[in-house]
């Protein structure tokens, strides 16, 4: 009995051993500890850097309130009762409190705004960031395919020396310039729109829930910022696109496929497209990072009232706690693009196999 | 021989360069019968892949056509003329005709998607059913030695260098063409795959009955498996006759400067003898007769008027000036 008992339990921690050897393999694994490390990394880097900035929270308010004519003495008390925070204490400390409350899936409460916690406000201002940023990109990206496949096969024509020109044009200008030539050109100067009345996330006049009305107000308000992104990235889009594609024509596939009588939108789809974009994959996931921090300028131009409008606020105040949350955010917003363009890529390329064998 | 399944008749090409025509293919005329194995040979840059790609007129938009017919005669005797033919009418005739095997199988398929959906693809494309292109795939792929169910799902690059050329076989073969052109379909894989790719080549040859062209440098794979050799030189075919004849009784100075230049076993490295120089400029190519300035036996008359094209026995045909200089030497070789 003994014997049998010894046989079954080594064959148990064999099978155990062999068991976490395919979990460290797996690909869920490896992406989740990758994902783990950088979301730490990149959390710890903001919480020591953002603390670098000159000033804290407490006397960016007492400045703020000297400026209104409080004298020095009355300015430090009111400040000091306003905010819960204590500059005083070390900042390897409030790093481990910190990354204590984080583990436990609490970031904290605003330091500005005492009483509302900084999830709280990402949940409030995240949608309207995910909706613009993530309508823009797909925008983009798809325009700027087509756009690019299209100038590749109409190479040298009018229609590419054009949108080539343009695009090269467009890839140059960073999005804040966009921003501000809409709202001055468009905007003041051709009064295309009522400036003011563009401003925000919808009219607030208008009361919330799931009718024409709102979410004709949601898309007019989130027009602007969405064009400013389509504007500063489908260049990019549209030049790599057309590079990509004029390589995968001289193919000798597609020559074949062409001799073997394949119908021209079977050769433009399955044949050059699918293996024209692979390269665009991977980087739509880079660009998701750049379109986000981007984002901070732009909807202050446009005072949306996404993630980026809100760090400004709190880096304008120095608002610790919510400027940590909105980067945690980000971080996390990359590192699942990443994620999901693997999985894209994959599913696009049978040669990228995501498990290991 | 048999009857006449494509005829090239003054066939001329030239690409447009910046200097000028480059004339690639130059007054090219031949036949092609039912069955019969037709290989050109040839160095580099003598303009093979270019009459290949002529053929089926696939030449990129620099190049154009500049004289000639190409006339096709099909199962049932009607003839035409593949240079008349519509667009929509070429890519119907295309592969169902006259199909090809490209060179480099490496990059010939589609890497991200199925050999099945190639296969569909081709068939789809010439009124073939998925049912009936799956049946004739499997049965292909069985001909070519390849196991038909794990190929016909796999993906490219799942397959080795020698499945993808006999999976690029099938292909070709899918709708029963008369014809298969081949570019050096065996130049990217080793010497076993050459073999087992040649050996599948002839067996198919023998049960479906298709005639090929076969574009190659490497002679010894053209002597095995030619009925009728073509030596093609600065865009033109200089000497073209059956494969015995050519191979020993030649009467060109280049088909001849070639065999002196293949490697045998017989002989040691220090009897090879290379070409001096290389083929010429096709933009303004050389008076009289265009190898006469790497042509070891060259005089003259060489330098001034192009040969005239003399027929020996009925169907070898050569434009050499010295054509009996060549075969005396060749003789000597033999004999010795």
């Amino acid at each position: 009995m003994a014997a049998i008992s010894t046989a079954s339990s080594q064959k148990d921690t064999h099978s155990f051993f062999a068991r976490l050897k395919r979990v460290t393999k797996s690909y869920t694994f490896r992406v989740v500890i990758q994902g783990i490390v950088t979301i730490w990394l990149a959390t710890t880097f903001t919480f020591f850097l953002i603390r670098l900035l000159p000033g804290n929270p407490i006397s960016i308010k007492i400045d703020q309130l000297m400026q209104q004519g409080y004298t020095l003495e009355e300015a430090e008390n009111q400040a000091a009762t306003l905010y819960d925070f204590n500059p005083d204490q070390p900042v390897l400390e409030q790093y481990i409190v910190y990354l204590g409350k984080l583990l436990r899936g609490d970031l904290g409460e605003s330091i500005t705004s005492a009483g509302t916690s900084v999830s709280q406000q990402i949940l409030r201002f995240l949608p309207w960031t995910l909706i613009s940023v993530g309508t823009g990109l797909f925008i983009s990206f798809s325009l700027g395919m087509l756009l690019g496949i299209m100038i590749a096969y109409w190479r040298g024509g009018l229609l590419d020396n054009v949108v080539t020109a343009l695009a090269s044009v467009l890839s140059g200008i960073p999005d804040y310039v966009f921003a501000i030539l809409i709202i001055l050109v468009a905007g003041v100067q051709l009064q295309l729109f009522n400036v003011g009345e563009m401003r925000g996330g919808v009219n607030p006049n208008i009361e919330a829930g799931f009718t024409l009305e709102y979410i004709a107000s949601i898309i007019k308000h989130a027009f602007l910022p969405i064009t400013t992104y389509v504007l500063a990235t489908i260049g990019v889009w549209t030049l790599s696109m057309k590079s990509s594609t004029i390589a995968t024509l001289g193919e000798d596939y597609i020559n074949v496929a062409k001799a073997r009588g394949l119908s021209e939108w079977r050769i433009l789809t399955a044949y050059v497209g699918r293996n024209a974009m692979l390269p665009l994959v991977t980087r739509l996931a880079i660009s998701i990072g750049f379109v986000l921090s981007g984002s901070v300028i732009v909807e202050r131009y446009f005072e949306y009232p996404g993630l980026g409008f809100q760090l400004a606020r709190a880096v304008g105040s120095r608002d610790y706690t919510t400027m940590q949350g909105i980067f945690l955010v980000i971080t996390v917003a990359v590192v699942v693009s990443n994620i999901l363009a693997d999985l894209m890529l994959s599913w696009l390329d049978p040669r990228v196999t995501l498990e290991e064998k | 021989m048999s009857n006449v399944v494509l005829s090239v008749k003054n066939l001329s090409m030239s690409y447009l360069a910046a200097r000028g025509r480059v004339r690639a293919v130059n007054n090219v005329s031949f036949d092609l019968h039912a069955g019969e194995t037709l290989a050109i040979i040839g160095e580099s840059g003598c303009g093979k892949s270019s009459l290949n790609l002529t053929l089926i007129r696939q030449l990129p938009t620099s190049a154009k056509i500049e004289s000639g017919q190409l006339l096709y005669t099909k199962r049932d005797g009607q003839q035409l003329d593949i240079l008349q033919l519509s667009k929509k009418g070429l890519q119907k005739f295309l592969w169902s005709e006259i199909s090809m095997v490209f060179q480099g199988a490496l990059n010939a398929l589609n890497p991200v998607i199925r050999i099945s959906d190639m296969v569909y693809d081709t068939g789809k494309a010439h009124g073939l059913s998925k049912a009936e292109s799956r049946k004739q795939a499997l049965d292909l792929f069985e001909k070519v030695r390849l196991d038909p169910m794990r190929v016909f799902r796999a993906y490219p690059h799942e397959l080795s260098g020698g499945m993808r050329q006999r999976v690029l076989l099938a292909l070709a073969l899918l709708l029963r063409p008369q014809v298969v052109i081949m570019d050096e379909p065996t130049t990217a894989v080793d010497i076993l795959t050459q073999r087992s790719i040649l050996e599948v080549l002839k067996e198919l040859r023998r049960e479906l009955n298709f005639s090929i062209l076969f574009i190659s440098h490497d002679l010894a794979i053209a002597a095995e498996i030619a009925d009728t050799i073509a030596t093609m030189y600065a865009g033109e075919i200089v000497e073209i006759g059956p494969v015995y004849e050519v191979f020993y009784h030649p009467r060109h100075a280049y088909t001849l400067s070639l065999l002196d230049a293949a490697p045998r076993l017989s002989v040691g490295a220090e009897e090879l003898h290379s070409i001096p120089g290389s083929p010429p400029d096709l933009i303004e190519p050389p008076a009289g007769c265009k190898f006469h300035e790497r042509c070891r036996l060259a005089t003259d008359i060489c330098a001034h008027t192009v040969p005239p094209i003399e027929i020996f026995n009925g169907n070898h045909r050569v434009s050499c000036h010295h054509h009996q200089i060549v075969r005396k030497e060749r003789e000597e070789v033999i004999q010795s």
